[in-house]
């Protein structure tokens, strides 16, 4: 009963039609970076996508450069609060501490944590931890701070341990951030670096999701995702369809 | 000896092992002139620091009981607790918080914020006790004194102000600016005694400015005659002083102090802010319970007029006889003065009455309210409430978590028999975490409490108070059971054997509850089962709840709904009813899918990043669960869950991996759920002792 409900929730999630727009989804050694100003959602998106994963039975670790990672805990609470709303979940309520046993939380201080450190304790919570981890999400990254093959040696990383890795890039620039291909002028330095690449942008009321980079692809195309403003999820935005 | 309320403080000292506490305790005992010479702890002159008073103490350099100690600062009577900071120990860091009015939380200038200043705040939190910080060991290499008052407010959540910035850093460490007088302060003299006081050292004098600044705009938040001061450009000192108290009274501020208690230097600045900006007993709202109206909460009087209610919050066997340490909350106490213990009913009047220094004490003629005492000769347990006569009060219970380990002792020879009696006695007496019974079936004496440190301090306190030696078994692990579905029962207890039989019936069902415990619920109508006998079947439930059939343990997480049933009215009895329920309940727990649970503890392990990997792994091996590991630079923790069972001996492995620099701490969290392949282990083992103790 409830394997059934879950699996529901897995097919309609929203993140299917995201995986749908690149090719199946992010796919291993591969990496995908959400790029927008502060506090548009980036960080919620990554904590949806990381939701999924868990959902799916994935180990998943959340790699953030706060200052503190309380909040943190408490999103990943909530979303699976979210989804225990929805009828029949209830049931499965029982498993969220289950899918949260599958979440490492890293911590890494901004000013003292260099890309290779880093590396080197992903890989030892990996390799010693025995943490089968299938998916990394690195929230917070300085990408001016961090040197141009910062996010190469990621990419490597991820090509070797066959990982997923998500990441958020927080745009701080003036006015325009994006050039004619919609592609953020300050990530334009590690854009081969870049598997996918999507944009967050406010349009009116709600926050409105751009790929900008496909895999092999650089086509702008709107994702017809939303971010709802009260549960914080991605979800489908059903104006875009009716367009 | 000062008698004026507002000129009393009752202070603990908290704060994670190792951050100095001891060694600052001895350095307000020297300041004070209660001791004539500082010792330090695992001092070279083989003294040891005056407040840890237990041999093992001096020996393991740590503090495990809580010493109480009276000094004089400044025209004003202290009382400080000097905490344990051992996790394993907290139940004496609650037991002082609740006695307390507030503290002093120590944190080490490298160190920060770490898992144990967590806890201690977290308790200070639920005590609602107001505190100020001191950042010790500023002459450590690393000392970051602004980084630690940020982990104060980031981590912590508190709006942490500096009151001092450091005069050099390090083995530069000469002494601190004092930001409210805005004077430079040197500790000279061999032992710091000699306060210099000197205008701020130029090179400072911007840092300072910068600092006051934040401190007066902190400040002026409580005081709206501050803020017009500071606007008009000349606060006094002691308009600063009294919004810097109002907002630490209010837990709203706090308020950060520098130094390093091991070179001498910031301690008797920290005595002045406990003067200036702890609160008075009086300042403290105290509740009791009335037990005479119901349980209703009733507010205390710290006024000497009203009549006399104290709590008794430690006892200790001491080579004068028992000594009863208390805190007086109303009214006062005098030799000859009658009291009730309101727990067990029981009149005592007030014989000779001390305060305590460490291990010396002084014989006093009275206290009154707000005061810490000790009385000689009164038989009562810790965590009794008395009150004069014509009272029924309780000071609201101190919060005692359950054990979760357990070992067999056994006295090496008939002699050592009656000392371990004797010291267990003394023991469970003085700590209710720690506790003792003899099994029934195997006749061996089994001592239960909060981890393996925590057992071991008993076991080397036997042998060295008490000459009682004791071999020990196996650390054992506090199992629970709980079922996991609804099950409904219905059962007859019928037994006629000439003259009166026994009958009862019993219908309904038992159900899993998740917050664990035992809850039991009457839904019989029409009266089948008379209304006299519904405590029976709670009592009779309650009884086979206290043994499980999977392996023999307590079952929580249980509720019982009775919902019809059956009785005579010749042989239905209390008796025959509560047979029945545990029949009824012997019957259907295998069908509810009983599971194994095991006690899961909260680990966290701090030390260099370099060790990282080796912990992950240590924790990997333990069926334990990173839940999330932060680094900073060279220092990193990790936070985990790890089942008890796993953890035993983790503390020399840890040592070996990481050469001695990686510490770690651990607390009960939740029982989980035993996997598969250990539950069979677990019943296998179960099932095997029962066949044996059968064939004998």
């Amino acid at each position: 009963m409830t394997i059934t409900v879950k699996e529901e929730l897995i097919k309609r999630s929203p993140l299917r039609v995201l995986e749908r727009s690149i090719s199946g989804g992010l796919g291993k050694g591969n990496v995908g970076v959400l790029a927008s100003r502060k506090g548009v959602g980036k960080t919620a998106c990554l904590v949806h996508i990381a939701a999924d994963k868990l959902l799916q039975d994935q180990h998943v670790i959340h790699v953030s450069y706060a200052s503190r990672v309380d909040h943190i805990v408490t999103w990943y609470e909530d979303i699976f609060k979210e989804i225990a709303k929805k009828p029949k979940m209830r049931a499965a309520l029982d498993e969220v501490d289950e899918l949260i046993r599958r979440r490492v939380i890293m911590n890494f201080k901004q000013d003292g944590a260099r890309t290779e450190q880093v590396l080197r304790s992903l890989e030892a919570m990996i390799v010693h931890g025995n943490f089968r981890a299938e998916t990394v999400i690195v929230d917070g990254l300085d990408f001016a701070q961090a040197g141009p093959t910062d996010l190469r040696k990621f990419k490597d990383f991820a090509g070797r341990l066959g990982l997923e890795l998500w990441f958020s890039a927080s745009l701080k620039r003036d006015d325009p951030l994006f050039d004619e291909r919609g592609i953020p002028y300050e990530l334009e330095g590690h854009l081969d670096a870049i598997d996918v690449l999507i944009s967050l942008q406010h349009h009116g009321d709600h926050v409105h999701f751009n790929l900008v980079k496909d895999h092999d692809r650089l086509a702008p195309k709107d994702l017809r995702l939303k971010l709802d403003p009260t549960t914080l999820l991605i979800a489908k935005d059903v104006r875009a369809r009716a367009l | 000896m000062s008698t004026d309320i507002a000129r009393m403080r009752n202070i603990g000292i908290s704060a994670h092992i190792d951050s100095g506490k001891t060694t600052l305790t001895e350095r307000v005992l020297f300041y004070c002139k209660k001791i004539h010479r500082i010792h330090e702890v695992k001092g070279k002159d083989g003294v040891g620091a005056t407040m840890d008073s237990m041999d093992l103490e001096r020996e393991r350099g740590i503090t495990i009981a809580s010493a109480t100690t009276n000094v004089e600062w400044a025209d004003h009577s202290v009382n400080i607790i000097d905490t344990p900071g051992h996790v394993d120990f907290t139940i004496e860091v609650e037991r002082s918080l609740r006695v307390l009015d507030s503290a002093v939380l120590v944190l080490c200038s490298v160190g920060g914020v770490q898992s144990q200043t967590i806890t201690v705040d977290r308790q200070l939190r639920r005590y609602n006790v107001p505190f100020i910080a001191f950042v010790n060991k500023l002459d450590r290499v690393g000392a970051n004194p602004f980084k630690v008052r940020d982990q104060i407010a980031d981590k912590l959540g508190h709006n942490a102000v500096l009151m001092q910035v450091p005069i050099g850093l390090e083995s530069a460490l000469e002494g601190v600016v004092d930001l409210v007088t805005m004077k430079a302060l040197y500790f000279d003299g061999p032992e710091g005694e000699a306060v210099r006081v000197g205008p701020v050292p130029a090179e400072l004098a911007a840092e300072a400015a910068k600092r006051r600044e934040e401190l007066l705009d902190a400040a002026s938040m409580f005081s709206d005659e501050l803020m017009e001061a500071v606007l008009e450009g000349g606060p006094t000192e002691d308009l600063v002083r009294a919004a810097v108290r109002k907002g630490t009274i209010a837990r709203k501020l706090v308020p950060v102090f520098l130094g390093s208690a091991y070179r001498n230097k910031g301690i008797q600045p920290l005595l002045d802010a406990v003067v200036h900006y702890l609160p008075n007993p009086a300042e403290v709202e105290n509740r009791a319970v009335d037990l005479d109206h119901g349980g209703a909460e009733r507010v205390l009087q710290a006024d000497r007029a009203a009549k006399t209610v104290a709590l008794a919050f430690k006892l200790e066997d001491g080579p004068y006889g028992q000594l009863t340490y208390i805190r007086i909350y109303q009214g006062g106490l005098r030799k000859g003065d009658e009291l009730v213990n309101t727990r067990s009913g029981q009149k005592i009047k007030v014989g000779r009455l001390v305060r305590m220094h460490a291990d010396t004490m002084a014989e006093i003629a009275e206290a009154e309210a707000g005061d810490i005492v000790a009385l000689f000769g009164v038989e009562c347990a810790s965590g009794d409430t008395f009150c004069a006569p014509g009272l029924n009060l309780a000071m609201t219970a101190i919060y005692v978590p359950e054990p979760v380990i357990s070992l067999a002792i056994e006295p090496v020879d008939k002699n050592a028999s009656d000392r371990v009696a004797k010291a267990l006695n003394r023991f469970t007496k003085e700590d209710p975490t720690f506790r003792t019974h003899v099994d029934p079936e195997s006749s061996q004496t089994i001592i239960q409490g909060m981890g393996e440190l925590h057992l071991d301090v008993y076991i080397e306190r036997m042998k060295r108070e008490y000459r009682a030696e004791v071999k020990t078994g196996m650390p054992q692990v506090a199992y629970r059971e709980a079922i996991s579905q609804a099950v409904e029962f219905d059962y007859t207890h019928k037994k006629q054997t000439g003259g009166s039989g026994q009958y009862a019936r019993i219908i309904g069902r038992l159900e899993p509850l998740a917050k664990g415990g035992y809850e039991f619920s009457n839904e019989v109508r029409g009266g089948r089962i008379p209304r006299e006998f519904i405590p029976s079947c709670e009592k009779g439930f309650r009884a086979a709840l206290k043994k499980g059939q999977l392996i023999g343990f307590p079952v929580i997480g249980v509720r019982v709904v009775v919902n019809d049933g059956q009785h005579h009215p010749v042989d239905s009895s209390d008796i025959a009813f509560q047979t029945a329920a545990q029949g009824a309940f012997r019957q259907t727990y295998m069908k509810a899918k009983p599971q194994i649970l095991e006690p899961v503890m909260k680990v966290s392990v701090e030390g260099p990043s370099e060790f990282a990997g080796n912990v992950f792994a240590t924790i990997s091996q333990r069926r334990g669960v990173i839940v999330s590991s932060v680094e900073d630079g060279q220092f990193s923790r990790v936070d985990a869950e790890v089942p008890l069972g796993e953890m035993f001996g983790y503390s020399t492995v840890l040592r070996s991996l990481t050469q001695g620099k990686a510490e770690f701490t651990m607390e009960f969290l939740k029982y989980g759920r035993v996997p598969p392949h250990i539950a069979e282990l677990l019943t296998e083992q179960h099932l095997e002792s029962e066949r044996k103790k059968s064939q004998r």
